[in-house]
C-alpha cells in the first residue's frame, strides 16, 4: 500500500465531493467571513489601525479552523448515514489513514477561506496587509492548516465510536477562536486559560501567521506548532485503534 | 379555528419529542450550553481587545440574537426536516391547515431558543462581571419574545423558499450571517455604512437589540415602547409575505415536483 | 481445511431506549451457532428478517466483535487476526447505501481499490474488467446519486471483487431488485463460484437459496435450526403430503384440534386476502383429509388441494418452530 498515494487520492476525491455541494463547499468558505466582517466592523471603531490590520490577519485564519471544526466529526456521521463507514472499517487500511485525507481536505478549503477573507478585508474595508515575509507567511499558513487538521483528526476519530461526537466538534468552533489567540491576545484572558492555549497546536500556528504577516520571525512558533501537532497525531492514531475496537464491540459503526 | 389550535399544540409537542428522542446530553450540552455562551464571550473579548464598546453591549446583542435565530430556522427546518424524513408529502396531502401545522412544529424550537438565550445571558453576565439587576428581566423577556416573533416571521419567508429550493441549510446559514452583520449584534448601526443601517431597519432583531440594550441600561417600557412596536411590526410584515410566498410555492411545488428529496 | 469455521458464535447487545437509560433489556441476536464452509462452496444462510443473518455476517467480516464463541476464516482467528481477514474477504450488501453518492462509479472503485492495496498498475485494468463484468460499461462516469437500485447493487459487487477476495460475503444481495436483475446477479455469483471463490450468501428468499447454494443453514431467532444441502432439507419434508384448505372465517380456534389429529405433522395458517389458507402436513399413508374437513366443519370452506411438500414448507416449519 502506498501511503502517499492513498492520502493523495483520498484528498482529491474529498475535494471533488465537497466542491459538488453548496453546503460543504461554498458555505464553508463564506460562513466564517460573516464573523470576520463583524470583527472588522468592531475594530474599525477603534483608534489603532495596526490593531485593525492584525485583526484582519487573525480573522482570516479563523476560517481555517471553521472549515474543519464543523465538518470533521460530521463528516464521519455523514459516512455513517451513507453506509460507507462500515465499508471503510472493514477494509484493511487503518482508520487514521482514511481520516487524514478528510481533515486535510477541509483544512485546504480553510486556506481558500483565508485568502478570501484577506481579499475581502482589502477590497471591502481597505485593510492593507503588507506581507513583509510572504514565504514565511505561506509556510505559517500551511502549518496552521496542518495543526487544525490534526485537531479535526482527533475529533473525527472520536466520531467513529461516539455517534454524538459531531455536536462537540461544532460547539468547539468559537471556543478555539477565543483561546488560541486569533484575535484576542492571550494576555487578556484569565490566567488559567493560558496553559490550555499553549497545549493546542493552533495557538502556535496562529502566532506564527501573525508574526510573519506583521514583520516578525515565525520559525520558533512554527517548530513548536509542528511538535505539538505531532503529539496530537500520535494520540489520535493510538486512540483510533482502541475506538474502532470499541465501536465494533458496541456496534456503533452503523446508524442502528 | 379550534382544530387549528389543536394542530398547533399537539403537532408541536409530537415533533419536540421526536426531536429529542435522538438527542443525548452529549448533543444537548455542547449545542445549547457551550455554543451560545462562547459566542457571547468571544465577541466580548474581541471588544475588550479592540478597546471598543463594553461587555454589556456584546452580552445583550448576542443573547438577543441567540433567542431569535432558532426561530428563524425553526420553520425552515420543520419543512426541510419533513422532507428529509420523506414525510413532507404525507403531511401536505393531509387536510390540516398549513400555518398552524408548521407553526406548531416550530413552537418547541422557539421556546427552546428562548430558554437557551436566558441561560446564556445569565452565565455570560456572571463570567464577564456584568451586573444585570433582576428588575430588567421581565422587560427583557418581553423584548426577547417580540424579537423571536419577528424572526419567526422572517423564518416563514425562508420556509416558503425552502419549499422551492433544496439547499435550505445554506440559505438559513447565509441569512444568519447577514443578520449577524446588519442588525447591530456586535457593532452599533452608527458604525455601519449608511446603506447598511437603512437595510437593517427593515430586518428583525435590529430594533429588538436596540431596545434590549436600553433596558439593560435602565430604560423603562415607555422609553422603548415605540422601538419594540416597530420590531413587532417588522415581524408582522414578514409573516404576511411569508404566508403569501408559502401559498405560491406550495402550488408551484406540486407542479414542479420539488417536494420530495430524492 | 474449511475456509470458514464458526464455533458457538454469539452476539448480544443492549437495546437503545432513548435518553433516560433505564435498565435496557439485553437482546441475544446470535445464540451460539456452528457451521463450516469448504473452499469453493456456495453456502447459504437462510432465515426470516431479524433472525441474526446480518449480525452473523458482520461478525465474520470483522465489523462486529462477537460476545462469545469463535470463528476462523482461512485459518485466521476472527478477533486476533482481523487485519489478515480483511485483506482476503469481500463484502457486498443489498440496498441503496454504501456508496459515495457525489462521486462516479469509477471514482468509487478507484478509492476502494486504493483502500484494498490493489497494485497501482493493475488498478485501471481490474476496474475496467469489473465494470464490464457487472454490466455498467458506459455509465461508470456518472455520479452514483443517479443510479437505480439495480445499478448500485452491481457496483457493490464490482467493489467487493476489486482485490480478488478468496471469500465473498453477500448480505441479501437481491433485495429490492427486479426479477431480471436478480437473475443476472445469481448468474454472476454462480460464475464466481465456478472460478474458485468461496461465497457465503444470506437471504430470506427461499427459492434463491434452493437454486444457488450447495449447502444451506436455516437460521431463526439467532439459532441454526437445520443444515444441509437443499435436497437433504427437502428430504425432511418430502415424505407425506400437504393438504391446503381455503377457509373463510377464523380458523385459529380449530388449529389445536387439528394438530392433535393422528397423522398430522404440522399445521400453519396463511392469510390470503379475504380467506385464510390452512396448510396441513400429513404423514405418509395417513388418510386424514376427511377428519380435517370434519374438524373445520363449522367454517365456510373454499378450495381443498393436496400436493407434494416443497422446500418452502420445510422452511416455514423450521422457522416457526424455533
Amino acid at each position: 500500500m502506498s501511503v502517499p498515494r492513498l492520502i493523495g487520492l483520498g484528498w482529491w476525491l474529498q475535494m471533488k465531493m465537497r466542491s459538488r455541494s453548496a453546503f460543504d463547499g461554498a458555505l464553508s468558505i463564506i460562513y466564517p467571513m460573516f464573523f470576520a466582517t463583524s470583527v472588522f466592523f468592531i475594530y474599525r471603531q477603534g483608534a489603532s489601525s495596526s490593531a485593525l490590520v492584525a485583526a484582519a490577519v487573525g480573522a482570516s485564519v479563523m476560517g481555517v479552523w471553521s472549515a474543519v471544526a464543523t465538518t470533521a466529526a460530521t463528516s464521519l456521521q455523514g459516512e455513517r448515514r451513507q453506509g460507507t463507514l462500515e465499508l471503510l472499517v472493514a477494509s484493511p487500511t487503518p482508520l487514521p489513514l482514511i481520516v487524514v485525507p478528510i481533515t486535510l481536505s477541509m483544512a485546504a478549503i480553510g486556506l481558500y477561506s483565508l485568502v478570501a477573507t484577506l481579499l475581502w478585508g482589502r477590497f471591502a474595508f481597505g485593510i492593507k496587509v503588507s506581507l513583509l515575509h510572504p514565504l514565511a507567511f505561506a509556510v505559517a499558513c500551511v502549518v496552521t492548516a496542518l495543526s487544525v487538521s490534526v485537531l479535526g483528526f482527533v475529533l473525527a476519530v472520536t466520531a467513529v465510536r461516539y455517534r454524538s461526537a459531531w455536536a462537540l466538534g461544532t460547539a468547539l468552533e468559537l471556543p478555539i477562536w477565543l483561546i488560541c489567540g486569533f484575535l484576542v491576545p492571550l494576555s487578556i484572558l484569565p490566567h488559567w486559560v493560558r496553559p490550555l492555549s499553549w497545549l493546542i497546536p493552533t495557538t502556535w500556528g496562529v502566532s506564527a501567521v501573525k508574526r510573519a504577516a506583521l514583520g516578525g520571525m515565525p520559525w520558533r512558533d512554527i517548530a513548536i506548532c509542528l511538535v505539538v501537532a505531532a503529539v496530537y497525531a500520535a494520540i489520535g492514531t493510538l486512540l483510533a485503534g482502541r475506538l474502532v475496537d470499541s465501536a465494533r464491540t458496541n456496534a456503533t459503526l452503523s446508524l442502528i | 379555528m379550534r382544530t387549528s389550535a389543536r394542530v398547533f399544540f399537539l403537532g408541536g409537542l409530537m415533533s419536540y419529542r421526536a426531536l429529542f428522542t435522538w438527542l443525548s446530553p452529549w448533543i444537548l450540552i455542547p449545542t445549547f450550553m457551550v455554543g451560545p455562551i462562547f459566542q457571547i464571550l468571544f465577541f466580548a473579548y474581541v471588544g475588550r481587545s479592540a478597546g471598543v464598546g463594553n461587555d454589556s453591549f456584546f452580552l445583550i446583542g448576542n443573547a438577543v440574537q441567540y433567542a431569535a435565530i432558532p426561530c428563524l430556522f425553526a420553520m425552515g427546518n420543520s419543512i426541510g426536516g419533513e422532507r428529509y424524513e420523506h414525510t413532507l408529502g404525507l403531511i401536505l396531502v393531509s387536510p390540516a391547515r398549513r400555518v398552524p401545522l408548521f407553526l406548531g412544529r416550530a413552537l418547541p424550537v422557539i421556546v427552546n431558543g428562548f430558554v437557551v438565550s436566558l441561560f446564556a445571558l445569565t452565565v455570560g453576565a456572571l463570567v464577564l462581571g456584568v451586573s444585570l439587576p433582576l428588575s430588567v428581566l421581565p422587560l427583557l423577556v418581553i423584548v426577547l419574545a417580540v424579537s423571536a416573533f419577528a424572526c419567526t416571521g422572517l423564518g416563514l419567508v425562508t420556509a416558503g423558499i425552502a419549499l422551492r429550493v433544496r439547499e435550505t441549510a445554506v440559505v438559513s446559514n447565509v441569512i444568519f450571517g447577514l443578520l449577524l452583520i446588519f442588525c447591530g449584534v456586535n457593532a452599533p448601526l452608527s458604525s455601519l455604512p449608511r446603506w447598511m443601517a437603512v437595510v437593517a431597519n427593515w430586518l428583525p432583531l435590529t430594533h429588538g437589540i436596540a431596545a434590549a440594550r436600553k433596558i439593560a441600561a435602565g430604560a423603562t417600557f415607555t422609553d422603548v415602547g415605540r422601538t419594540v412596536a416597530v420590531e413587532a411590526g417588522v415581524g408582522i410584515m414578514y409573516l404576511i409575505i411569508g404566508l403569501v410566498l408559502l401559498r405560491i410555492f406550495e402550488v408551484e411545488s406540486r407542479r414542479h415536483a420539488t417536494l420530495e428529496l430524492g | 481445511m474449511p475456509v470458514i469455521e464458526v464455533e458457538n458464535l454469539q452476539r448480544r447487545y443492549r437495546a437503545r431506549t432513548g435518553i433516560r437509560r433505564r435498565a435496557a433489556p439485553e437482546v441475544e441476536a446470535v445464540r451460539g451457532i456452528n457451521f463450516e464452509v469448504e473452499r469453493g462452496e456456495l453456502f447459504g444462510l437462510l432465515g426470516p428478517n431479524g433472525a441474526g443473518k446480518t449480525t452473523t455476517i458482520k461478525m465474520l467480516i470483522t465489523l462486529l466483535l462477537p460476545s462469545g464463541g469463535s470463528a476462523r476464516i482461512l485459518g485466521y482467528d476472527l478477533v486476533r487476526d482481523a487485519q489478515e481477514i480483511r485483506k482476503r474477504v469481500g463484502y457486498v450488501f443489498g440496498g441503496d447505501r454504501g456508496l459515495y453518492e457525489r462521486l462516479s462509479a469509477l471514482d468509487n472503485l478507484r478509492y476502494f481499490s486504493e483502500l484494498y492495496s490493489v497494485p497501482a498498475r493493475e488498478q485501471k485494468k481490474r476496474i475496467a474488467e469489473l465494470i464490464e463484468l457487472v454490466g455498467l460499461t458506459g455509465r461508470e462516469g456518472e455520479r452514483v446519486e443517479g443510479y437505480s437500485r439495480g445499478m448500485r447493487q452491481r457496483l457493490h459487487i464490482a467493489r467487493g471483487l476489486l482485490h480478488r477476495p478468496e471469500v465473498l460475503f453477500l448480505d441479501e444481495p437481491s433485495i429490492g431488485i427486479d426479477p431480471v436483475g436478480a437473475r443476472e446477479l445469481r448468474l454472476t455469483v454462480a460464475r464466481l463460484v465456478e472460478q474458485g471463490t468461496t461465497v457465503l450468501l444470506t437471504t430470506h428468499y427461499m427459492f434463491e437459496a434452493d437454486e444457488l447454494c450447495n449447502r444451506i443453514a436455516v437460521i431463526a431467532d439467532g439459532r441454526i435450526v437445520a443444515q444441509g444441502t437443499p435436497s437433504e432439507l427437502k428430504k425432511g419434508v418430502v415424505s407425506g403430503r400437504v393438504v391446503e384448505i381455503e377457509v373463510f372465517g377464523d380458523a385459529e380456534a380449530s388449529l389445536k384440534g387439528l394438530r392433535a389429529l393422528s397423522g398430522v405433522i404440522s399445521v400453519s395458517v396463511e392469510e390470503r386476502g379475504q380467506a385464510q389458507l390452512v396448510v396441513v402436513r400429513v404423514d405418509v399413508g395417513a388418510e386424514v383429509t376427511s377428519a380435517i374437513l370434519t374438524h373445520l366443519g363449522g367454517l365456510r370452506l373454499g378450495r381443498v388441494a393436496t400436493r407434494e411438500p416443497t422446500l418452502e414448507d420445510a422452511y416455514v416449519e423450521l422457522v416457526s418452530g424455533a
